[in-house]
């Protein structure tokens, strides 16, 4: 970091950091008191984090190395035709829903729209406590605390992408969550009364969060998004204190000019140097004390648009960091240059294969990555097949656009897939009783037209892209589909394709079963081994966020979130290439299934 | 209708002359730079912007990388060419992307008044109507 550039950006912070706490303090503090205290509450720790209990899901993905699998059998593929609805509990309509919910002593923490958290009895859904923001105060508002611009009317719908926290983490006995406005927050998770919040960074120069944090060796890490605007800063993931909130380290995503990589971007300055989000929770492996957390593609989109046809690192990459100390350890950038908005952000999913410890990830291409976890080394690439854009190289991994893929301004491309890609943050999961990877895909194509934007401070964005969507010429008229690939071969077990788009990330389990949603309200559930449609039940809105699966005195549960608003296609796809199909536009919700008693 | 945006892109030098006999016979085509709505009602258009389209848009409607941008080089690049009137039909039925085609009317053709004030297009004496075949007839053109 330049210190030049650094010392009054940390002088600022800390003032307002300080600004916001007392304010938030006197304000935020008007919160929703809790409902309840839990008094049967065990303190989370690192142990439990890395090996928890087979009934609990204490991390986003279930573990830290995001298998999104569960160990446990109750259901299986015998008896899941029996699922019935054991509770449901309506989530706020006021924003986007993309929960992913934890169990801890058989209550279920989930995200909900717009900053609330709340806490439900797993058993039954009664509500236990509920932490609620309360809107901004005129003179929150008026404080110059640097929140002047992000701060939103109380009634603003949360759109693309703004409202949504994907994830929160649960450690100690505190809950932590990541907000739209650039802070991350820690809720006692007893009580749901707020211990600290720290402002992170300034919301009006566009920062905000979707990702939530991650623990890893008692460090909060957390991914900023929102990086696409010109500024004289770049995108960062930071470290925390969980007991204060007090930020440890600050890793920049984007190489700036004197940095080692500073030359990827050509000779642009720092103020143009946009993108590399880290809109995505990270992975962690406790042996190699590494945290995996993936970064979005430069801003704007297009390399004519952004001025460079440079690597433009660390964007589009996999960046190991030490939680220690935010050190990158090694990086692998999937797709340098990449210039048609194919995000490479994902989940990353930490297998060992044949006694090699691997990381596996996906990106808008459609590209299953396997990556050496210890030293980046790329061991493996599988191209699922359905995008024109790109040649992989089998032995070394590198990408090299196919002819005439490169977009120019105002030029009109014919590109699978589309800027929505075939995959996005619908993450996909892994059972280790199969080895196998069920992936959400969304099959689509479009005629993009990339257009400029203005290089100027507070300009730059993504750039305007004029966009025909169009369905996949090997869809069938299907958007959606649930994709099995053996590990580590990459061959395809089965497919199982619907109109409808998957739009919620994959969960397995060791009852041989695949859970997964769509966007037309089925809710369903795969034999893992063969793709046969067992079971499916229609909810109340589109499926939409992670599943996860946990027992309470011996009982298994299935979750799933529904709600509706967002980042990514869910808004645009299945209404353009799917027109007879509706769903309700509000109706959020969790809903969680079990056997009969 | 189709005829002029044919025109508008392909056969400029004729849409000019074509421009010229229509004036000249007095019948007062519109165009986006005689004042197609009034200040009032992009005041209202921007009440109503604050309310269902800040958060993803942006105060400055710069958008994000989920929505587009809504003024200057992006939005020309998007909506050069075309008309009003398709402008108010793709956010009618679009927008809220979670509650399309949910507001009223005039919420509709307040924020697209609002859009085009931001973009530096003149305020007039007429609000924007609620009559599409008007509205078709406004092409979003950046040249005076």
């Amino acid at each position: 970091m330049n210190p030049i550039n650094a010392m009054p950006h940390r002088t600022y912070l800390r003032i307002v950091t300080i600004v916001s706490i007392l304010l938030l303090l006197a304000f935020f503090g008007l919160a929703t008191p809790s409902q309840a205290q839990i008094e049967e509450f065990t303190a989370v720790t690192d142990e439990m984090l890395v090996s928890p209990p087979p009934g609990e899901w204490l991390s986003w993905r279930g573990t830290p190395a995001a298998w999104g699998y569960s160990p446990l059998d109750q259901i299986n593929t015998d008896n899941v035709r029996q699922l019935q609805l054991k509770w449901s509990f309506a989530l706020d309509d006021t924003g986007a829903i993309q929960a992913a919910p934890l169990i801890h002593d058989g209550i279920m923490f989930i995200p909900s729209a717009r900053g609330v958290i709340q806490a439900l009895d797993a058993v039954n859904g009664e509500l236990l406590w509920e932490y609620r923001p309360a809107p901004p105060t005129e003179e929150f508002i008026n404080s110059g605390a640097g929140t002047r611009a992000a701060v939103l009317p109380a009634g603003a719908f949360a759109g693309v992408g703004r409202g949504v926290q994907k994830n929160i983490a649960l450690y100690g006995d505190m809950i932590f969550a990541a907000t739209e406005t650039a802070s991350i927050r820690a809720v006692d998770a007893r009580s749901g009364l707020l211990v600290w919040e720290t402002q992170v960074a300034d919301p009006t120069l566009g920062y905000f969060y979707t990702a939530g944090p991650i623990v890893a060796n008692g460090t909060l890490v957390t991914g900023i998004t929102g990086c696409d605007r010109y500024k004289e800063d770049v995108c960062f993931i930071t470290g925390h204190d969980p007991l204060t909130g007090e930020e440890k380290w600050r890793t920049a995503t984007i190489a700036r000019p004197e940095d080692p990589g500073g030359d990827t971007w050509g000779d642009l300055p720092l103020r143009f140097r946009a993108g590399s989000d880290a809109w995505v929770a990270g992975s962690y492996d406790p042996e190699a004390n590494l945290i995996y957390w993936g970064t979005a593609q430069a801003k704007p989109w297009a390399r004519a648009v952004r001025g460079t046809d440079g690597d433009a690192l660390y964007t589009n990459s996999t960046l190991a960091l030490n939680p220690d100390n935010g050190q990158m350890v090694w990086y692998y950038q999937h797709i340098p240059g990449e210039t048609q908005d194919m995000d490479e952000v994902f989940e990353n999913i930490l297998i060992d294969v044949d006694g090699r410890k691997s990381l596996f990830k996906m990106g808008k291409l459609g590209i299953l990555w396997q990556l050496d976890r210890e030293t980046g080394e790329f061991i493996k690439g599988t191209d699922i097949g359905y995008q024109n854009i790109v040649n992989l190289d089998p032995i070394t991994g590198k990408i090299t656009y196919r002819d005439g893929m490169i977009p120019r301004i105002g030029e009109e491309l014919n590109m699978c897939p589309s800027t929505s890609g075939v995959k996005s943050w619908r993450a996909m999961a892994y059972s280790p009783d199969t080895s196998a990877m069920y992936i959400p895909i969304t099959l689509n194509c479009e005629l993009a037209t990339f257009g400029p934007t203005e290089r100027q401070i507070g300009g730059g964005g993504a750039g305007p892209v004029r966009r025909i969507n169009y369905h996949h010429p090997q869809s069938d008229g299907n958007l959606g589909e649930i994709l099995a690939l053996d590990i580590p071969s990459g061959e395809v077990k089965w497919r199982y394709r619907s109109r409808a788009p998957f739009n919620t990330a994959a969960l397995t389990t060791a009852g041989g079963l695949v859970f997964a949603g769509d966007w037309n309200r089925t809710m369903s559930a795969l034999d893992a081994d063969n793709g046969e449609v067992l079971w499916q039940v229609r909810l109340a809105t589109s499926n939409q966020g992670f599943p996860i699966s946990y027992s309470v005195d011996g009982k298994q549960y299935i979750a799933m979130p529904v709600g509706t608003g967002g980042a990514s296609w869910s808004g645009s796809l299945p209404r353009e290439l799917t027109p007879e199909l509706s769903r309700p536009r509000n109706g959020s919700s969790i809903n969680v299934f079990a056997l009969p008693d | 209708m189709i005829v002029m945006r044919f025109c508008a892109r392909k056969l400029a030098p004729l849409v000019v002359l074509l421009s010229l006999v229509t004036v000249s016979h007095g019948q007062g085509a519109n165009t986006i730079w005689e004042g197609v709505y009034t200040d009032e009602q992009a005041s209202r258009g921007e009440v109503v912007y604050s309310q269902a389209c800040i958060s993803c848009h942006g105060q400055d409607l710069g958008g994000n990388s989920n929505s587009p941008g809504l003024v200057g080089m992006g939005f020309m690049f998007l909506w050069e060419g075309r008309t009003v009137g398709e402008f108010f039909e793709k956010i009618r039925s679009e927008m809220p992307t979670d509650r399309p085609g949910q507001l009223p009317q005039q919420d509709y053709l307040s924020v697209v008044a609002y859009i085009l004030q931001k973009n530096g297009f003149p305020a007039g004496e007429s609000e924007l109507p609620a009559s599409l075949e008007t509205l078709d007839s406004i092409e979003i053109d950046s040249a005076r």
